[in-house]
């Protein structure tokens, strides 16, 4: 319990430092902070009410101190540019992009743990070395790149998948659902299961050396269930931290694959809104991917103290 | 005698021609008679999306530009941005890990708390903010009207490299420090700045040549997809990024257009891939320390 609270500590703080330098970046080469957040174009007194309501006349560490204020109160202002409230915008843009996270994820799991497991079980077999290579060749795929071929060969010649994304919900027609959302999320699912089947084959090679599979072995488990049960729950340690480090570069890449497909997510937004300097709606979606990383990691890091009590009681003597 | 015959290396073979004949491609470009000009627009002005093979080695664009001398006029870009970029990553990233690496304490702390909120956040959100912003700057002060898109990009990339490069230099500057030579060093005498410039940064050099591989490769794909969202170098200088966009909307009629400049990219991540990797093994380097 002690080393979850310091671990909610050190998260807060990194949030609380990303969030201030979003802030400051955000006022970089700014004339008039009020102005930008009006909406450009506007009369004098708009611009006037506008700093009057965010405080942007004070100091940058009550605009800061205010901006966190109205945070956890969910507040996120105004978008005078998009003439809507930040919040009606989250909600209408955020399940797109979660939807693609989800289904990246869970392509980049499917496509990697048998893999893995074939490969570390025949290792330096024909597969493995195949795999080695073509995996270490979707490592070198910039998403832009795999998004053209898929979006070429799959979308334009095959006629499989609309290349323009729509986002339609999971529950109103599973089937559009499927279609609309498995370019874009493959795109990251194939990336993901280079990185993925790398390293779970490396770490089953390693656990399949120790003693528990040996005594499993002896006793006549069936190589399968070996495998599957025994060997993967181990290595799975590793691969779950891994789903928590990819989690900045999986942000990364759905952005560019929002644009590519057309997606109306919270990526696509974010691009939009920099352009146009709508900071208020900058700086809420650039909190929102901080907190969604953030909380990642704090759930891999409990999740392990959880699951092996060493971490939990090294810590808790230190 | 068989034992000593090394079976030859192809993928680091291929991977190191294709970079020397593509940087020297890139940076001769101008003299080249079949790449100059006809970057520009077609000849004669017949030229316009013709297929690969044709006339035009990897075929033209909509407005009759050749897309292979377009490529070689990207990859100069393109590499330029990401070399500059990898070397002042360079500097500043392992000025700032070997500092944390030695002198611990009160300065690891911060420059670890640095790179874990720069690691925490994802590298094209924060090319885009930043570049976006310098835009504004440029246009609302006069002081900063010299920042033009090249230079904000190769700034925003350098910052991207700071923060791997400091964490892997920072670890690999901790465990040499414990070894015996730099006893021995400082049991002569040697102070601190000795010791870190003649003992540990000659052993850093392997361990860092290897990142600054794998590095190039990843600011090549944060480039790409900066110029894909639009925020790429003054019109019409082409990078394979702004090519792919570009081009994207022809993909129907002039498939080549986007595809070739994909190919480029990914071949050239390939190579710096493998030769990155080769090196780290050649070494043995430890990816954990990533």
């Amino acid at each position: 319990m002690r080393y979850a609270l310091q671990r909610l500590g050190q998260f807060i703080l990194v949030f609380l430092v990303v969030t201030f330098l979003v802030m400051v970046i955000t006022r970089i080469g700014s004339k008039d902070p009020a102005r930008d957040l009006a909406g450009g174009l506007v009369a004098q007194e708009q611009v006037d009410e506008v700093r009057e309501l965010y405080r942007l006349d004070e100091p940058f560490v009550v605009q800061y101190g205010n901006w966190i204020k109205n945070l956890v109160t969910l507040d996120f202002g105004y978008s005078y540019a998009q003439n809507q409230s930040v919040n009606d915008m989250m909600k209408q843009r955020l399940l797109p992009s979660f939807f693609i996270g989800i289904w990246a994820i869970f392509i980049g799991l499917l496509l990697a743990v048998p893999t893995a497991i074939y490969s570390a079980y025949r290792r330096d077999g024909a597969f493995d070395k195949t795999m080695s290579t073509t995996s270490f060749a979707f490592l070198s795929m910039p998403p832009i790149v795999i998004a053209v071929l898929l979006s070429f060969f799959i979308g334009v010649k095959l006629r499989w998948f609309p290349v323009d994304s729509n986002y339609v919900a999971l529950w109103d027609n599973p089937w559009q659902h499927f279609r609309n959302f498995i370019l874009p999320s493959f795109t990251l699912g194939l990336g993901l299961s280079a990185v993925w089947t790398r390293l779970l084959r490396a770490d089953l090679i390693n656990t399949l050396q120790s003693d528990f599979i040996m005594l499993a072995r002896a006793k006549g488990m069936s190589p399968r269930r070996i495998l599957w049960v025994h060997a993967l729950r181990a290595s799975a340690l590793s691969l779950i931290t891994s789903i928590a480090i990819q989690m900045g570069g999986l942000i990364g890449g759905a952005v560019v694959a929002e644009q590519f497909f057309a997606m109306p997510g919270i990526g696509d937004r974010l691009v939009f809104a920099i352009q146009q300097n709508d900071l208020l709606v900058v700086q809420a979606i650039t909190a929102l991917l901080a907190i969604v990383v953030v909380a990642v990691n704090l759930l891999v890091d409990l999740f392990y103290a959880v699951i092996d009590p060493r971490i939990r009681h090294a810590r808790a003597i230190k | 005698m068989s034992a000593i015959t090394k079976k030859r290396d192809w993928p680091t073979v291929l991977a190191a021609a294709w970079l020397i004949g593509l940087t020297i491609l890139a940076f001769t470009a101008d003299y080249l008679p079949f790449i100059r000009g006809y970057a520009e627009s077609s000849p004669e002005g017949i030229g316009f999306s013709k297929g690969p093979f044709t006339s035009f080695l990897l075929g033209s664009d909509q407005l009759g530009r050749d897309v292979f001398a377009r490529c070689i006029y990207g990859a100069q870009i393109s590499l330029r941005i990401a070399l500059f970029s990898i070397i002042i990553g360079t500097v500043v990233g392992g000025t700032l890990g070997m500092v944390a690496g030695f002198f611990g304490k009160a300065s690891d702390r911060a420059i670890s708390a640095f790179t874990d909120v720069m690691l925490a956040f994802p590298p094209i959100v924060i090319a885009i903010l930043v570049t976006g912003r310098f835009d504004a700057l440029r246009k609302n002060s006069e002081a900063f009207s010299w920042l033009s898109r090249t230079w904000s990009i190769t700034f925003v990339l350098s910052i991207l490299a700071i923060a791997p490069l400091a964490r892997i230099v920072r670890a690999q500057t901790l465990s040499i420090s414990q070894r015996e030579f730099v006893l021995a060093a400082r049991s002569l005498g040697a102070r601190n700045g000795r010791v870190l410039v003649r003992e540990i940064l000659p052993n850093l050099v392997p361990a860092m040549v290897s990142v600054i591989f794998t590095g190039v490769a990843v600011l090549l794909i944060a480039e790409g997809g900066l110029a894909f969202l639009g925020y790429s170098i003054e019109l019409p200088t082409p990078t394979w990024g702004r090519l792919i966009a570009e081009n994207r909307n022809f993909i129907r009629e002039a498939w080549w257009g986007t595809i070739m400049p994909c190919v480029m990219l990914f071949a050239t991540v390939l190579s710096f891939n493998v030769l990155g990797d080769r090196i780290a093994r050649r070494f043995d380097i430890r990816e954990a320390a990533l």
